[in-house]
Parts: C-alpha cells; sequence; structure tokens
C-alpha cells in the first residue's frame, strides 16, 4: 500500500530547464482546464484563489491561521474567539472586519454548522457551539467556510465572488473565468499575474491543450492515471483525498440495520478498485486512512455475499434508489454497485443525483483533509451530513468512534482515492495543497518575463 | 492561546514511561533516608556498581510489555495462538527481537503461546501512520474480537552517507516550524531573521534557548518568497537586519542579557550590505573604488535585486538573486551573482562574463574561506531537480566552475544561503517540511 503510493508520487516529473533553477519568477499567464464549474464543487479551484478562510490547512494538513492570526476556546470547546488579521483588504477595497466575517459565514452555512451562534467581539470572531467542537480550527478551514464579501460599500449584492485572497475576479468570457493577482495580498503577491480557468472541459480536451501548449494545469481523474503515465504527462498526484463511500438511508425498508448490513456486506470493492478506478487509490472500509491512524486493516474490506443474502433473510425490499454525483467513473461505479447488490437480491435503480433528491443508497466522495485524524473524521462525516462532533484522540478511542459509527451501517467506506493534475514544461514551484488541488498562488512561470 | 495543531494525548505507552519516571522518584526519596544513616558511601558505590551492571535496553522494551499488559487485561491467563505480521518500516531484522519480547512479556503475565488447539488467538500488527508508530493487538476469542493499541515514537530519519572529496559537511544548529531567513551566531547568542521578527537565543545546555522575540513592523503585506539578511558591523558589536522595505538594528554585545537587548526599526528602501569583509579583519580586498562594502537595491515587492549596486561599479550587473565576492590576486576581488534568468555572472575588471559550469546551480551561493585548495571556494545550491537539495564546493580558476567537493545533501530545499561573519563557515536555512526549518552550518574539510 505505502509502496504503492510512494510510486504515485514519484509519478511527479518537472520538465528540464535550459539553465540552472532559480528563485521562483514573477509574471506571465497561467491557463488551467477543468472538468467541472470554478466557482463550485471539488473542480471549483477558483473559491480558493478568490477567497480566504479564517484558518487555511498547510500542505502538511496542520491547521494554519489565514484570515485569522490567533484562536482560542474555552476548555469545553464550546466558545472559541478567532483573532482577526489586521490591515487585510477586500479586492474592492473595503477592510476586512469581524461583521463581514460574521455576516459570510451566516451565509455560507444555514444548515448542518458546527456552532449554534456566530457574532463579532471587535475584531475578533466568536462561536458558540451546544457541544465541544475541538476541531473547529481545522473545519473552518473547509472551501464552504471561505469568507466572501457579503455586501459592497454602496450596499449592493456582489455580482461576483469578492474576497481577500491571492487573485481577484476580473471577467468571465466564453467559459474562461479570467482572474488577476492582487497586489496587496495579505499572504503575498503570487508569482502569476493572472490565471485563466476554463471550465466544463473535457478531460482528453483538456489533455490535447496540454499537449500543444494551449493549457498549463490539466485534471487527470484516478481512472485516468495509467493512461496519463502512458502518454508520458507530467502528473501530480496527491496521496488519498477522497473517500468513495455509499451513504444508505435509514428511511422506508432501510430503517431495518439487518438490510443495511446486508447492502454493506454485498459491495464488492476489489471490482470497483481493479475494474472502475483501474487500480488507482486504496481499497478501505474505514473512514480515515491508513497513512492517517495506521488502524486502517482493522476494517474488514472483504465481499461476503453468504452473509448479505443471510442477513437479507428473504426480505423483499421494494426497489431502491442508489444516486451518484459526479463525472463518468462515478457513474460505472453506480452501476458496478448495483450490479452487486442485485446479486444479493435487491432491486436497484441508478439515478443523476440530480434526479432524485432522496435517495435510498447514495455514491459519495467525501473530502479527506488534514493530518489530525479526528479533524478528518469530522471533515468527511459532516461533508456526508452527519452532524457530528470527534473528540477522540487517542489511536485506541478514535478507533473506537470509528468502529461505533461504521456499526449503524449508514456509510460504507469503499475506496480512498487521490487527486491528479498534469502541468506542462512552463509551470514551477507547483505543490499540491491538502486536499490534493494545486496551490496556484505559490506556482510560478518557468518562462516569466 | 490554543495551538494551531492539536497534539494527540499520552499513549499507553507513555503512560508507562510516566510509571518508571515515578519509580525512580521514589529511589531518590529512598536515598534521602539512607543519607541521614550515614551510608552515603555505601549507596554511592552500589549505585555506580549497578549503573554499570544494566544492559543496554532494547527500545522494543516498553511498548512490547505495554501491548503485553493490554492483552493480558483482555485474555486473562491461559493459552493462546499469536500471529505476527509487519506493515510498518521496522526491519525484519528486528521482528525476531520483538516477537521474543512479546512472547516473554506474555507469558510473564500467565499468557502462553499454544498451537492451533487453542480457542483463543492473538493476532500482533506492527503498523504505522504518518505520525506515529502503532502496534495493534486483535484478541479473538471464539466469534468475539477486541482490539488493544500501543503508540511509539515516530521512525528517526535515514542518516546520510559522508560525501567524499574536499569535505563539506553540516551541523544543524535549530529547527523552527517558522521560516528562517539569516541568522547570525555570534558567541553564545544567536539572532535569527524570520519573516516578521528577530530572535534572540542563548546557548544551554541542550540547544539553544529563546530568550527574546521583537516583532518587526512593517505596512506592507508578507512576501511570498520572503528575503532578508543579517550583517555584523565590522567590529562585530552590533548587527543590521534587512527586510524588504524595513532596517533594524541591534546589539550583539548585551544579546547574552535579554533584558538589556533591544532592537531598532524603521522604514527604509536604501540599499542592502550583500558583501562585507570578515569580522575583525581590515579589508583586504576590494570590489570597487577600494570599498569594502558592497550593497545593493532589492525589489521589495519581488524576491531579487535590481542589479543596482552601491558603489558601482561601472558594469550594469543583471537582476541577481545572491551575489558572492571572490578574492583575485593583488588584493582585487571578482563579484559573482546569480541572475534571475539562472545564469551566473562574474564581474571582474569591468566586465561581465558568464560562467560555465553553472548548469547545476540553483539561486542561491555564498563564498566560504576554507583554507583549502585556493583558499576560497563559491557553495552554490542545487538546481532542485532532485527531490531534495544539495550544496556543492566550486572554485573558479577560469571562468568555469569546478567542482572541488561531493554534493552534500540537505533535508529538504534550500532557502538562503549566507557565509559567516568570518567566512570560515557558512549558513543554509532549509525547509524540511511543510512548516518545519533548520538552519545548518556547513564547514569545509581539506582532505
Amino acid at each position: 500500500m505505502f509502496r504503492r503510493f510512494a510510486i504515485s508520487l514519484l509519478l511527479v516529473m518537472v520538465g528540464a530547464s535550459a539553465w540552472g533553477r532559480t528563485r521562483p519568477h514573477y509574471g506571465g499567464v497561467l491557463r488551467v482546464e477543468i472538468e467541472g464549474d470554478p466557482w463550485s464543487g471539488p473542480d471549483g479551484l477558483a473559491r480558493g484563489l478568490v477567497l480566504d478562510g479564517l484558518t487555511r490547512l498547510g500542505s502538511d494538513g496542520t491547521v494554519q491561521p489565514a484570515l485569522a492570526v490567533q484562536w482560542q476556546s474555552d476548555d469545553a470547546a464550546q466558545h472559541w474567539q478567532f483573532r482577526l488579521r489586521s490591515g487585510v483588504q477586500f479586492h474592492d477595497g473595503s477592510l476586512l472586519t469581524a461583521t463581514a466575517v460574521v455576516d459570510a459565514l451566516n451565509l455560507a452555512c444555514n444548515a448542518n454548522c458546527p456552532w449554534t451562534a456566530v457574532h463579532a467581539v471587535g475584531s475578533s470572531v466568536a462561536f458558540t457551539a451546544d457541544s465541544p467542537t475541538p476541531n473547529l480550527p481545522a473545519l473552518l478551514a473547509q472551501d464552504r467556510f471561505l469568507v466572501a464579501l457579503p455586501v459592497t460599500a454602496d450596499g449592493a449584492t456582489p455580482a461576483n465572488p469578492i474576497g481577500t485572497g491571492p487573485f481577484r475576479f476580473t471577467s468571465s468570457n466564453n467559459g474562461v473565468l479570467t482572474l488577476a493577482a492582487n497586489e496587496a495580498c495579505w499572504a503575498g503577491r503570487p508569482f502569476a499575474d493572472s490565471i485563466e480557468i476554463r471550465g466544463h472541459r473535457p478531460i482528453r480536451d483538456q489533455w490535447l491543450d496540454l499537449s500543444v501548449g494551449r493549457a498549463d494545469i490539466v485534471q487527470v481523474p484516478p481512472e485516468e492515471l495509467r493512461q496519463a503515465q502512458q502518454q508520458r504527462l507530467a502528473i501530480f498526484a496527491s496521496p488519498p483525498v477522497e473517500l468513495l463511500a455509499l451513504q444508505i438511508s435509514t428511511s422506508g425498508v432501510l430503517a431495518n440495520p439487518m438490510l443495511r448490513e446486508s447492502i454493506a456486506a454485498a459491495t464488492d470493492r476489489s471490482a470497483l478498485f481493479n475494474v472502475i478506478f483501474q487500480k488507482q487509490g486504496v481499497v478501505t472500509a474505514s473512514i480515515l486512512p491508513q497513512a492517517l491512524t495506521g488502524y486502517s486493516f482493522l476494517f474488514n474490506a472483504d465481499r461476503d455475499l453468504n452473509k448479505a443474502h443471510e442477513l437479507r433473510g428473504g426480505l423483499a425490499a421494494p426497489p431502491l434508489v442508489l444516486s451518484f454525483d459526479g463525472d463518468g467513473a462515478m457513474q460505472l461505479a453506480a452501476q458496478r454497485l448495483a450490479l452487486n447488490l442485485r446479486e444479493a437480491g435487491f432491486d436497484v435503480q441508478v439515478s443523476d443525483a440530480n434526479h432524485s433528491p432522496r435517495p435510498d443508497l447514495a455514491l459519495r466522495e467525501l473530502p479527506l483533509e488534514g493530518s489530525d485524524p479526528a479533524a478528518a473524521m469530522e471533515i468527511a462525516l459532516r461533508a456526508a451530513g452527519e452532524a457530528v462532533s470527534v473528540t477522540a484522540r487517542s489511536s485506541t478511542s478514535l478507533f473506537r468512534a470509528e468502529h461505533e459509527f461504521l456499526d449503524r451501517k449508514t456509510l460504507v467506506p469503499l475506496l480512498d482515492l487521490p487527486r491528479a493534475y498534469a502541468i506542462g514544461q512552463r509551470v514551477r514551484d507547483l505543490a499540491l495543497r491538502a486536499d490534493g488541488t494545486p496551490d496556484l498562488a505559490s506556482a510560478s512561470l518557468e518562462d516569466a518575463p | 492561546m490554543r495551538d494551531a495543531f492539536r497534539r494527540v494525548p499520552q499513549s499507553q505507552f507513555h503512560e508507562a514511561s510516566n510509571g518508571i519516571i515515578r519509580a525512580n522518584e521514589k529511589i531518590s526519596k529512598e536515598m534521602k533516608t539512607m543519607m541521614r544513616f550515614g551510608l552515603l558511601a555505601v549507596l554511592c558505590g552500589w549505585l555506580s556498581l549497578s549503573a554499570n551492571a544494566v544492559p543496554a535496553q532494547s527500545p522494543w522494551e516498553q511498548p512490547a510489555a505495554a501491548l503485553a499488559e493490554q492483552i493480558a487485561g483482555i485474555l486473562g491467563p491461559g493459552q493462546m495462538r499469536l500471529t505476527f505480521r509487519n506493515l510498518s518500516s521496522i526491519p525484519a531484522s528486528e521482528l525476531p527481537d520483538i516477537q521474543r519480547l512479546l512472547e516473554q512479556d506474555l507469558k510473564t503475565r500467565g499468557v502462553t503461546p499454544a498451537g492451533d488447539e487453542s480457542a483463543n488467538a492473538v493476532r500482533i500488527t506492527l503498523s504505522e501512520d504518518a505520525r506515529q508508530r502503532l502496534w495493534v493487538a486483535e484478541v479473538i476469542e471464539g466469534d468475539q474480537t477486541q482490539v488493544a493499541m500501543v503508540e511509539l515514537a515516530p521512525a528517526p530519519p535515514a542518516s546520510t552517507p559522508a560525501p567524499s572529496g574536499l569535505l563539506l559537511r553540516k551541523d544543524t544548529i535549530l529547527t523552527t516550524r517558522a521560516p528562517i531567513l539569516s541568522a547570525l551566531e555570534v558567541g553564545n547568542a544567536l539572532v535569527v531573521l524570520e519573516p516578521d521578527q528577530i530572535v534572540l537565543s542563548s546557548r544551554a545546555a541542550n540547544g539553544w534557548q529563546e530568550l527574546k522575540r521583537v516583532s518587526i513592523p512593517t505596512t506592507d503585506p508578507l512576501a511570498r518568497d520572503p528575503r532578508g539578511i543579517l550583517v555584523t558591523s565590522q567590529d562585530g558589536a552590533s548587527f543590521e537586519a534587512r527586510l524588504p522595505g524595513v532596517r533594524c538594528t541591534g546589539s550583539l554585545l548585551s544579546a547574552g542579557a535579554a533584558t538589556d537587548w533591544t532592537t531598532s526599526c524603521s522604514a527604509s528602501d536604501d540599499p542592502w550590505a550583500i558583501v562585507t569583509p570578515p569580522a575583525g579583519t581590515t579589508s583586504s580586498t576590494s570590489v570597487a573604488s577600494g570599498a569594502s562594502v558592497l550593497r545593493a537595491f532589492y525589489n521589495a515587492t519581488r524576491n531579487y535585486f535590481t542589479g543596482v549596486v552601491s558603489p558601482s561599479l561601472d558594469v550594469e550587473l543583471p537582476p541577481f538573486y545572491s551575489a558572492a565576492l571572490l578574492p583575485r590576486a593583488a588584493g582585487k576581488a571578482a563579484l559573482l551573482v546569480a541572475g534571475i534568468d539562472g545564469r551566473v555572472q562574474l564581474t571582474e575588471n569591468g566586465a561581465v562574463s558568464l560562467v560555465a559550469g553553472t548548469r547545476d546551480w540553483g539561486s542561491d551561493l555564498g563564498m566560504i574561506r576554507s583554507g583549502c585548495g585556493t583558499g576560497t571556494q563559491v557553495i552554490a545550491s542545487g538546481s532542485g531537480e532532485a527531490a531534495s537539495d544539495s550544496l556543492r564546493a566550486y572554485e573558479l580558476p577560469t571562468l568555469e566552475a569546478v567542482p572541488v567537493s561531493a554534493p552534500l545533501a540537505m533535508q529538504g530545499a534550500v532557502t538562503a544561503i549566507w557565509s559567516a561573519p568570518d567566512a570560515k563557515s557558512l549558513y543554509a536555512a532549509v525547509r524540511t517540511a511543510p512548516n518545519q526549518y533548520e538552519v545548518d552550518r556547513v564547514s569545509a574539510l581539506c582532505n
């Protein structure tokens, strides 16, 4: 497992330059192509470039200061106070204030928030929660809690996000989003002068653009990694940053835990791994990956069809709807899982998530972020809609908490998946962030003037 | 204030260690009692003999005992089947020792390994994650499985082989979580320049002990590739720190007494002193017009020197990242600069020439007076093509750089290098991991 991960990292290849490599150059236009929308979803690179959070996860997964420079909580971790960095300006020139942050967070989170109240206290933002939230600093680093200016000075709602990040929005034409360097960025001016993000671009077109020099950074989905290697693309691959999991409803016939357990026993992870994802990622039956806890192997990932039949006990469940969101690989994976479940006697129909708002089963990609296992588990579970607070700290107590949660059979972990990007020869100093996306603000261009 | 990263609490292994500490405290109390009865001499002799008789401890003894304790707590006395597997980086050669220790510890607690006939089984897995090692025991009694775990410290980093030839060697003098732009080691004081702070430390038995931290007032945003320098005055009594748009000065003589230590900072766009004569010497080389100090204007919104220097060299220097002064014959000197285009150029006798043999150089270079070979070498960072950076010594008899040492592997990316005040050694700031930095003192040994 570790060897395969190490080999994945060795895929990182950087084009040789004519002269010795130097410190990063300033200038130039970085061209990025993605399959999804630049402003939303896991591909939403633009949000992280334009907006900052109170905290951020460093590339090593630790929580780092961002718009907040310090934070503290009471002993119960129910009251938190985050002191804001002074002198930070939004891209429109207005000053970052605690009130603006509070308004932005209230807009960003109206359900399943890790706090019950948030309010401004001078130059600090205070959070209150009904139960202990020891992982709040890590939770606030998530994409959904990035701070966008809610209202401009003239009282209008901005048409495009205005933030404090390293790049500011300039235009969106013909499917290309253009962002310009924020000269006054609190974290330092980014190296590239501007970034052009072309969204909704099919993977094959991205690779073609990369090969003819029309793009600098393109996506490589996990199932295409082998193909990208064969095409000798220069690849940056992350460690596992996404958990592919099957979420099982507890309503209707699936309120019966035996049926949920039967579904879990019927899933064939090795088929997903070998066929759909082309042996990329890691088969798992735990929420957190082995590299984060060291105990993932304790969860049995083998399929047991006999047990699935036995648990179902001849119950004739009504047709179940299995939804998926995302790209083609997710659809194929959902169809494969439906096949698994039919073999166990379930009648399963596969449907796009947009067409089935309340499915019985949902194939989900959950984030695996950060180096703190407890925080990573809470982030993943909250993304699955579970309003939980993970307070466990030692390996033993964390294992127990994870075991207890998985015993409910509402979430069936399947695969840990990496994120990968291919880069052109102009790109230098590119690193991946904790969520596996490229840190474009720290990337520079070899041929920058 | 709460630390940005929460530590995993003490493990059972650590609890076991604390137990040992408490036992030692108990021995200490007994010693006091015995001393009252005039048995000091006898006790000292006994302690001395005991210390000599203690065999070297295996690093696996305590975790093996802790895990055996937990297993015995679950199973109770009796027989079980014991199996092992290793998912960690512990070498296979260590496994028999670990297995032997565990079996021994289990036996002393009444749990004895047996054959397949036993209904109970214990499956031991030596595992690890990114932060620590983890030993896991799955205790299986019939169809019931219970889990016991012991957390261990992570594996120590692998040592690097010594290079051959003119030998560069490094000693790590400081490790921090903040980026280090420069550092000055003077006597028993260490001054460290961070992007927004100056830190004073004093030498202690176990390294440097931080005494005082002074914030550098600046209205400019932080730089994404922060740079700065620290230089001593000619008499070695004070220092000057330079960051984009800021100049700070401070005393070195009183650095040992933190309460008296003061610094003074002000906004300044004046050029930075990039070449200074070795402290405590009179200038034997001059770069231009008899001047012993060369200053260069820094582009505060970028990460390089503009190429404009003071006093003027009467040549047009390219924008550059770093520079070093090379002594030449008859008290003259040549200026070597690492340009922002990746080229290395030498300014000598009013002419700027391209230096060959620098393809593997990065953008940081410095000078060291080793006394070996021609007496002075250029130390250049690696090109960054490899996973980890390196430093290597070169001489420039002509316009071609000739390597005179093997590359000295560093534990990460070299972010800055600068010469020591006496130029007999050189310092390198290295980013060893995200948010992990160290300062290495690099010296050369003649072969």
